[in-house]
C-alpha cells in the first residue's frame, strides 16, 4: 500500500480528524447548553450572542450543531464499526476457508441483501420504537453483508498468493495466517470499508432522523434538526443551513479520503 | 439461451422468490414486536376487557403466530391485503394508487437518468484526464454523491419554489390536473433523485473508460490515426459500458429507498410516504402491505438489472 496519499484526500482526512476533535470537544465548545431556550429569542439571525442564529423554538443553533455532530459522528461511528468487526472477521474467515459454510452463509446473506435497508429500518425502529443504541445496531447489522463481501472478495484474492500457501506448509495456526499474513495485505480494504460505510451511516442516520425515526430528544442530530426548521425557513434559513452544510462537509471529506487511499493502492498494485 | 446462461437465469429466480419469502417473514414477525395486539389497535385505549376479548375470538388472534401468518400470506396471495386500521377500508386500493404514483416519479426519473449520466461520463473521459473538465465533472460528481437527497430536494425547494417561484413546492399529484400541472409537480422531485444518482454513474463510466483508453487495442486504434471521436464511440465506449449499466442497474434498486425519502421531502402521494406514515400511525395491515410491495419491487429491479447486465456484457455471456 503506497504510503503517499493525494492532496485533497490528506484534507478530507484532516477535516473528519478535526469533527472528530471538534465531536469530543463540544460540551467546552458549545456556548451554550443545545436545549437551553431563551424565551422571546426565536429565529434570532446570527449575533454575537448566537454566531448561527437561534431556531423556532430559541435555542443556540450553533451549540446544538455541535451536539449534534457529537451525535451522528458516534452512532455512524459505531454503526460502522459493528458492520466491519462483524462482516470482516466473517468475510476474511470464510475468503479462507471456503466450503460449504461459504456458500450457504454467501447465499443467506444475498437474500438478506434483497430487502431494502431504508424499509428494514424503518420497520424495525417504528415497530420497537426509535433510541440510540437500536439506530446503531441496525444500521450496523444492515451494512455486515455488504462488508463480509468485500472483504471475503479481497480475501480470496490475496488467498491464492504463496506467502499464504507458505505460512500454511509451515503449519501455522488460523489466527497467525489471518493476523500475519492476511490483515495487513487486506487492510488498505478494511480501511476503505470503514470510511466509505461511515459517510452512508451517516447519511441513513440523519436520513432517519429527518424521516422521523431518528433517537428521540434531546439529542440534536443533524437529520432531526433539517426536519425540525424545514417548515419554518421563511422564518430563518440557519437552522436548516446549518446541519446540512456540516453534514455534506463531513461526508465529502469523508469520501476524498476513501478515494485517496483506493487510488493509492490502485497505484500501488499496477 | 445457452445452457450456462439459463442455469444462471434460473438461480436468479430462484433467490429472488426466497427473498420474496423472507421479506414476507420480516414484515409479519417485526409487527409481531409492536406492543399490543391487533385487537387493541382496532378498539383503541379505552376498549373494555369484554370487549377486547370478543374482538380476539372473532380475529383468532389466540392462535400460534406461524398459523397466522400462514393466513396472511394465504390473503395476500389472493390481493387480499386486510383493512386498514385508520381508514377503516381495504388496503389494496390505497396501495395501488400510491405504487402507480411511484412508479411514476421512479420511472420519469430512471428515463431522464440513463442518456444524461452515460453523456457526461463520455464528456468526462474524452477531455484530458485530470484537467480542468474533467476535475469539475469529478467533483461534482463527488459532492452529488456526499449531499444526502433530503438535503438536496430542500434546497432545490428553497431556491427553486420558495424564492424564485418557478415550481411548486410540494409535489400533490392529486391536484395537477392538467400535463403542464403534471410536469411542473413532478420536476423537482425528479431533479433531487437524478441529483444522486447521476453522480455516482459517471464516476463509474469516467474510471471505465479511462480504463478503456489505456488498452492496448484503443492505442492500436489511435495509432492508425482513426478519429478520436470514432474510437471513443467505436472502441472505447461498448466495453466501458458494462460498468456504466452495472450502476444504473445499482441505481434502479436504490430508487426504491431514495423515493422513500423524496416522497416525503415533496410530500408526494406516493408508497414511501405512505409507509412513513402508516408506522407513525401504526397501521399494520398498511404497513405490511406497502413494505412488502415496496420490497418486491426492489427485488424485481434487482433481478432484472442482473438480467440485463449479463445479457449486455459479451465476457458474461459466455463464461
Amino acid at each position: 500500500m503506497a504510503r503517499r496519499l493525494s492532496r485533497a484526500a490528506q484534507v478530507g482526512a484532516a477535516i473528519v480528524v478535526i469533527y472528530a476533535v471538534v465531536s469530543v470537544a463540544a460540551p467546552w465548545l458549545a456556548p451554550h447548553l443545545p436545549d437551553a431556550v431563551f424565551v422571546g429569542g426565536a429565529f434570532e439571525p446570527p449575533s454575537h450572542d448566537f454566531w448561527l442564529g437561534t431556531d423556532n423554538l430559541g435555542r443556540d443553533v450553533l451549540s446544538r450543531v455541535l451536539y449534534g455532530g457529537r451525535a451522528v459522528l458516534l452512532m455512524a461511528g459505531s454503526a460502522t464499526a459493528i458492520s466491519v468487526a462483524i462482516g470482516g472477521t466473517l468475510g476474511m474467515l470464510l475468503g479462507l476457508r471456503r466450503g460449504l459454510l461459504d456458500q450457504v452463509l454467501m447465499r443467506l446473506l444475498d437474500v438478506v441483501m434483497s430487502v431494502p435497508p431504508i424499509i428494514f429500518a424503518l420497520l424495525l425502529i417504528g415497530a420497537l420504537g426509535p433510541s440510540a443504541p437500536l439506530i446503531v445496531v441496525v444500521v450496523g447489522l444492515l451494512y455486515t453483508p455488504n462488508v463480509t463481501r468485500v472483504m471475503r472478495a479481497a480475501t480470496l484474492a490475496v488467498a491464492v498468493e504463496d506467502f499464504i500457501l507458505a505460512a500454511r506448509a509451515r503449519g501455522e495456526s488460523g489466527a497467525a495466517i489471518v493476523l500475519r499474513e492476511l490483515l495487513p495485505n487486506v487492510a488498505g480494504a478494511l480501511v476503505i470499508e470503514f470510511s466509505v460505510r461511515t459517510g452512508f451511516a451517516a447519511i441513513f442516520i440523519s436520513g432517519l432522523g429527518f424521516l422521523g425515526f431518528g433517537a428521540p430528544p434531546p439529542t440534536p442530530d443533524w437529520g432531526i434538526m433539517i426536519n425540525e426548521g424545514r417548515s419554518t425557513m421563511d422564518a430563518s434559513i440557519w437552522p436548516v443551513a446549518a446541519p446540512a452544510a456540516c453534514l455534506a462537509l463531513m461526508v465529502t471529506s469523508l469520501n476524498l479520503f476513501t478515494d485517496g487511499v483506493a487510488r493509492a493502492i490502485d497505484r500501488a498494485a499496477r | 439461451m445457452s445452457r450456462p446462461l439459463a442455469r444462471l437465469v434460473g438461480a436468479r429466480l430462484l433467490l429472488s422468490l426466497l427473498s420474496l419469502f423472507a421479506v414476507s417473514v420480516i414484515v409479519f414477525a417485526v409487527m409481531e414486536a409492536l406492543p399490543g395486539d391487533t385487537a387493541q389497535r382496532i378498539l383503541g385505549r379505552d376498549a373494555t376487557a369484554q370487549s377486547l376479548a370478543v374482538l380476539r375470538a372473532q380475529l383468532h388472534l389466540e392462535r400460534p403466530a406461524v398459523e397466522r401468518y400462514g393466513e396472511w400470506l394465504g390473503g395476500v396471495l389472493h390481493g387480499d391485503f386486510g383493512t386498514s386500521l385508520v381508514a377503516r377500508r381495504p388496503v389494496l386500493p390505497y396501495i395501488a394508487a400510491h405504487l402507480g404514483n411511484s412508479l411514476l416519479l421512479a420511472g420519469i426519473a430512471l428515463v431522464l437518468h440513463i442518456p444524461l449520466a452515460v453523456g457526461l461520463g463520455l464528456l468526462g473521459a474524452a477531455t484530458r484526464r485530470d484537467g480542468p473538465i474533467d476535475t469539475a465533472i469529478s467533483a461534482a460528481a463527488l459532492l452529488g454523491m456526499s449531499l444526502p437527497e433530503f438535503v438536496v430536494g430542500i434546497v432545490l425547494i428553497s431556491i427553486l419554489a420558495t424564492t424564485l417561484g418557478w415550481f411548486p413546492p410540494l409535489a400533490l399529484l392529486d391536484e395537477a390536473h392538467s400535463v403542464g400541472a403534471v410536469i411542473s409537480t413532478l420536476f423537482l422531485p425528479v431533479l433531487t433523485l437524478n441529483f444522486a444518482m447521476t453522480a455516482y454513474v459517471l464516476r463509474q463510466t469516467r474510471n471505465a473508460m479511462f480504463d478503456v483508453l489505456r488498452s492496448d487495442y484503443v492505442r492500436m486504434a489511435t495509432l492508425r490515426g482513426l478519429p478520436r471521436g470514432h474510437v471513443l464511440l467505436h472502441h472505447a465506449l461498448p466495453n466501458a459500458l458494462a460498468p456504466a449499466i452495472n450502476a444504473i442497474a445499482l441505481n434502479a434498486g436504490w430508487l426504491v429507498g431514495g423515493v422513500v425519502v423524496v416522497e416525503v421531502v415533496f410530500n408526494y402521494p406516493g408508497l414511501g410516504r405512505l409507509l412513513v406514515e402508516s408506522i407513525s400511525f401504526h397501521d399494520v395491515p398498511m404497513i405490511q402491505a406497502s413494505a412488502l410491495v415496496l420490497s418486491a419491487s426492489y427485488i424485481t429491479i434487482n433481478l432484472a438489472a442482473d438480467m440485463a447486465t449479463v445479457l449486455l456484457t459479451p465476457k458474461l455471456r459466455v463464461n
